[in-house]
């Protein structure tokens, strides 16, 4: 929850807390970035667009550069049209006027959740893919690019100057490696 | 002018003003109901809370004092002024306003008027925001019907300003309610500059009202006591006896940024 507002955040991170969610209070979009790297898991930020330090529109492209964006929702007093479409179109979940009621805040927070959890998951997915890419030789990792095009063994020899025998021992690692059972596998 | 911020920015900022802790006052009363319809109630967190929601109401009253404070009887600098040149500055801050919307404006002042003894800044703020209103009332006028004539003469002793637009005029026939507080017909209007007009006009002594005009658009008018009609009778006291600071809140209330 970033707002410059002492009693507006922390009325809010209060209602936030009574709806049972961890909840972490922040003044400026400053005091967010240096402790920012360290959200771990399952978050979303609850954001004032009219913040002293920067922007919360700035704040939201600073975050979307970085490699794990967070899913925000804005707050405002003076939200226009120009200002909602920015949002949204940067990736906001949500972006709700001020005074905020409960039941339009909790379930867009709910909403943010569920997106970053969706996000979490894909990325631990694909950090494993990473890992296991990671243990294959330069040869093998050729061998895997022409296996998920799709391409027979004996074009692959050819096109890699080897003999086919090898490209089977090689399709075997490769395969080993990455955890795959059969070619479907391995493609998705 | 450039030091004072208009009505309308003026309105804006008490607007954030208001809306930060009302805020909070929902978020708080709302955190209470939840965590008093946990069982075991956490207590600590709704005395907390209740203590907050003290100084969230405080902080809002302050807010709605400061406005009435803008425009408190006595807190205003008086001094012997000429209508004339008070229209004169306002016209040159909305010059360039006028152009951009297209709207012709009309300055007639009858010659040889005598001084009004009032605060400067307070009556440029009223006519900035009878000529802004009028400009707003002009919005869905074909082009060459946009039109703004302001005329300052004398009547009965008094000064009388008219500010007449040929826009759509005013709905209805309840006039009076146009100079109550948070009473506006604009989308994002707060309601507040024709109420802060009118505390302004009878602070000099003088009345302001409004009237649809014969033809198209709507009149509005404003009179202020001359020095010679003020001394006429009992029926007008002059509400102030000497130089008093000019508030200070008018002067440095800050744009809000964003807006």
């Amino acid at each position: 929850m970033v707002d410059d507002d002492p009693a507006v955040c922390r009325a809010l991170t209060r209602l936030i807390r009574s709806a049972g969610y961890c909840v972490e209070a922040f003044g400026s979009a400053h005091e967010f970035l240096e402790c920012c790297p360290d959200i771990q898991g399952c978050a979303c930020l609850v954001l004032d667009v009219g913040l002293p330090d920067i922007n919360g529109l700035d704040l939201q492209n600073e975050l979307n550069s970085t490699k794990r964006p967070l899913p925000i929702i804005f707050i405002t007093g003076d939200g226009d049209i120009a200002m909602t479409v920015r949002a949204m179109k940067a990736g906001a979940t949500d972006f709700l006027a001020k005074p905020v009621n409960d039941s339009d805040l909790l379930p867009a927070i709910a909403n943010a959740l569920r997106v970053s959890s969706q996000a979490l998951s894909s990325r631990i997915e694909l950090d494993g893919i990473h890992g296991r890419m990671a243990r294959l030789t330069p040869r093998e990792r050729e061998v895997l690019a022409l296996l998920v095009e799709g391409r027979p063994n004996k074009q692959s020899a050819c096109e890699l100057g080897i003999a086919e025998k090898t490209i089977k021992v090689h399709r075997a690692r490769v395969m080993e490696k990455m955890e795959a059972h059969s070619l479907v596998d391995l493609v998705s | 002018m450039t030091r004072v911020s208009t009505l309308g920015e003026l309105a804006g900022s008490l607007a954030h003003e208001l809306n930060q802790p009302l805020t909070a006052i929902l978020s708080n009363a709302q955190a209470a109901q939840r965590f008093l319809a946990t069982e075991p109630v956490n207590l600590a967190e709704v005395r907390e809370i209740l203590h907050d929601l003290v100084d969230d109401t405080h902080r809002a009253s302050e807010v709605i004092r400061k406005i009435r404070a803008l425009v408190k009887k006595g807190d205003i600098e008086a001094a012997p002024l000429s209508v004339a040149s008070v229209i004169r500055d306002v016209t040159l801050l909305v010059h360039s306003d006028a152009i951009v919307r297209g709207i012709r404006m009309r300055v007639t002042v009858a010659p040889e008027l005598p001084p009004v003894h009032g605060d400067k800044v307070q009556l440029q703020q009223v006519v900035l925001n009878l000529l802004l209103n009028a400009f707003d009332a002009l919005e869905s006028c074909p082009a060459l019907d946009r039109e703004v004539a302001i005329a300052v003469t004398l009547e009965a002793g008094d000064i009388r300003v008219a500010v007449r637009d040929s826009g759509t005029g005013l709905p209805g026939n309840k006039f009076d309610k146009l100079f109550l507080p948070f009473f506006t017909s604009k989308r994002d209007g707060l309601g507040l500059g024709l109420s802060i007009s009118r505390s302004i006009v009878e602070m000099h002594g003088g009345s302001i009202w409004a009237q649809n005009n014969e033809d198209r658009g709507a009149t509005f008018y404003f009179t202020l006591p001359t020095q010679s009609s003020a001394w006429r009778g009992t029926r007008r006291r002059q509400p102030w006896a000497r130089r008093h600071r000019l508030s200070s809140w008018w002067t440095t209330t800050p744009r809000y940024a964003g807006r």
